[in-house]
């Protein structure tokens, strides 16, 4: 007799796998860290998502003590049209961020968020591209900046990427 | 997430496809040199990429990768004799050379010449490291020979097999730089197979579950760093290099010797999973060649005479139920390859991709799906030549090692990431 496994793994059989959909819609909060990286994420805004949100992260400043954490945080974002959003509001309803940042940039607002996103739990992903200085000390500085704070850290080679990995994971 | 198109764009690797042309710019593993051991052995037939193909090796050990089928009446030359330099076709008598060239029409008199315009299509097939590699691609761009350090180590320091995995090329690839799946499916295994157990950098493995992950772009593919903690302000990086379009390593286990894999379509409902062993410095032992052989580590049990492995879909892969709720295995299934095969085969043999959710820690396999598409399309457009031809791509090593942890591992396991001749790999 067939084995269960042979019947069920054939192009036959997987057009029977259901049709229904198996997830809802994320909130993904995309962050640029630098003037570089806000003028590649406002041109990607301009595509169609389904449900990400993009930003740029101004200096950040805590309202009660610098570095203040948890319940203290405060701080603020700029959506692309110029407005200015609560970071910790946002992070809360979202599913997971991600921060962009170039080569070299100054990118020390990544902690700030990365303090939202560890209060309400939420992943961050951090992505540097190039920038105007593609030395591998700009590209160590960029992740010294990001690894202590990121899941999951990506180096890319071009802007490109940023859409392609936006849309792999359904932003 | 990938759009129908966009899937089947990189799983479709037959003949006019765009995956198809990046593939065949690439020197490939076709054959086991013991598939075909002598002169006049019998000759074996193989599918790669949707072509069907015949191997042999004739009379002066010449080795021939040509159209499975007789350009007579189309009958498959497997049935063929192999002698006196050449595959004769036993139903008429027609014979071919490992160039496919036809030598011989015996119902036309030889002074005709007609034999010479018979040819049935070849590949090159040379003989490297235990393995036959072919190149199906132009043969004005025929690349240089490949230096992966497996296959150019001396024959006593590496050890190769091959099986069949009856799905797509693609998902068994990225079962290969998805890191995140072993602290899950092989654990157990860490302490178990003898390929494995006692490194001390299992020990990080087993203590932190959550690793976090970079993946840089190189110059032939992708380095993908997943990093633990460790003691004294360090941490423990394990870096897996994937070379385009369908190479990967497994970052390595103390002195154990390393491994890891090539994914080589034979159609796009199935693929060769290749698994590699070697040592970079020393012979391997003969402890390790029989764990090897007896289907530890990443190699597998066969069905005796095949490459087909004895826990396979047509008996539900030996499941043991009872294994799985004892925690010996973590799906129930035994040893690391068939673990891995066992799952990807039950995506179906094309995974559908446009319902999967991935989420930020899949970033390897984004970037290396975005990198195949790239790399395709400039073939398509530009005739650019991919990532991962160049032989200095191949020179890549996996690696397992503590740094300090304001070190970039791309600069901190700089060279331990370089294939050296006579220098150890870099491992905890």
């Amino acid at each position: 007799m067939q084995s269960e496994s042979a019947r069920m793994t054939t192009a036959h059989e997987a057009s029977y796998r259901v049709q229904y959909p198996n997830s809802k819609p994320r909130a993904v909060k995309v962050i640029a860290l630098d003037p570089a990286s806000a003028e590649i994420v406002d041109e990607i805004s301009k595509k169609s998502w389904n449900g990400a949100a993009f930003f740029t992260a101004p200096a950040f400043s805590t309202e009660e003590t610098p570095g203040a954490t948890g319940s203290g945080l405060k701080a603020w974002l700029k959506d692309l049209a110029g407005r200015t959003m609560d970071l910790v509001s946002e992070i809360e309803h979202c599913d997971f961020a991600v921060v962009i940042t170039t080569a070299g940039a100054d990118a020390r607002a990544v902690s700030v968020i990365a303090d939202a996103c560890a209060l309400y739990h939420k992943s961050l992903v951090g992505l540097v591209v190039p920038g105007s200085d593609d030395s591998d000390a700009a590209m160590a500085e960029s992740m010294k900046h990001l690894r202590p704070y990121t899941r999951m850290l990506v180096i890319a080679s071009g802007t490109d990427y940023i859409e392609a990995m936006l849309t792999a994971l359904r932003a | 997430m990938l759009k129908k198109e966009q899937n089947d764009y990189l799983c479709q690797t037959n003949p006019g496809t765009p995956m198809g042309n990046l593939f065949r710019c690439y020197w490939l593993p076709a054959l086991l040199s013991e598939e075909l051991p002598e002169p006049d052995c019998p000759p074996v037939r193989v599918k790669l990429m949707g072509e069907r193909l015949l191997a042999f090796r004739d009379s002066e050990g010449k080795l021939g990768l040509i159209d499975e089928f007789c350009a007579h009446r189309g009958v498959s030359l497997w049935f063929g004799r192999n002698e006196e330099c050449g595959l004769r076709c036993p139903y008429h008598g027609w014979k071919y050379d490992v160039n496919g060239q036809c030598t011989d029409v015996p119902s036309e008199p030889a002074e005709s010449g007609y034999a010479k315009k018979i040819k049935l299509k070849s590949y090159p097939l040379i003989e490297q490291g235990g393995v036959l590699w072919t190149y199906m691609g132009d043969p004005e761009k025929q690349p240089p020979l490949p230096e992966f350090e497996f296959s150019t180590v001396p024959l006593n320091q590496t050890f190769m097999t091959k099986r069949l995995q009856e799905c797509n090329w693609l998902q068994a690839m990225e079962g290969g730089i998805d890191s995140s799946h072993v602290s899950f499916l092989h654990r157990g295994d860490l302490s178990n197979d003898p390929l494995f157990k006692g490194a001390g950098g299992n020990k990080y493995n087993m203590q932190d579950l959550s690793p976090v992950f970079e993946v840089v772009e190189s110059d032939g593919g992708l380095l993908i760093g997943a990093r633990r903690n460790a003691e004294d302000n360090q941490y423990y990086w394990r870096i897996t290099p994937w070379v385009m379009p369908c190479y990967t390593g497994v970052p390595p286990r103390g002195d154990h010797p390393i491994h890891g894999h090539f994914w080589v379509p034979i159609d796009d409902e199935s693929c060769w999973a290749w698994s590699y062993d070697y040592h970079p410095t020393r012979a391997l032992t003969e402890g390790e060649l029989a764990a090897m052989k007896d289907g530890k580590g990443i190699h597998v049990k066969y069905v005796p005479g095949t490459y087909i492995p004895l826990a396979n879909k047509t008996n539900d892969y030996l499941m043991d139920r009872a294994g799985q709720k004892a925690g010996k295995t973590f799906s129930g299934i035994e040893g690391i390859g068939m673990q891995d095969a066992s799952l990807q085969e039950s995506m179906g043999p094309i995974c559908d991709r446009t319902k999967e959710n991935l989420v930020g820690t899949d970033n390897g396999i984004i970037m290396a799906r975005h990198r195949l598409m790239r790399a395709a399309r400039a073939l398509a457009e530009k005739g650019t030549i991919p990532p991962g031809v160049n032989p200095e791509h191949h020179k890549v090593r996996q690696a397992a090692l503590l740094l300090p942890r304001d070190v970039q591992y791309k600069d901190g396991a700089k060279e331990a990431l370089v294939a050296r001749k006579g220098v150890r790999q870099t491992s905890v």
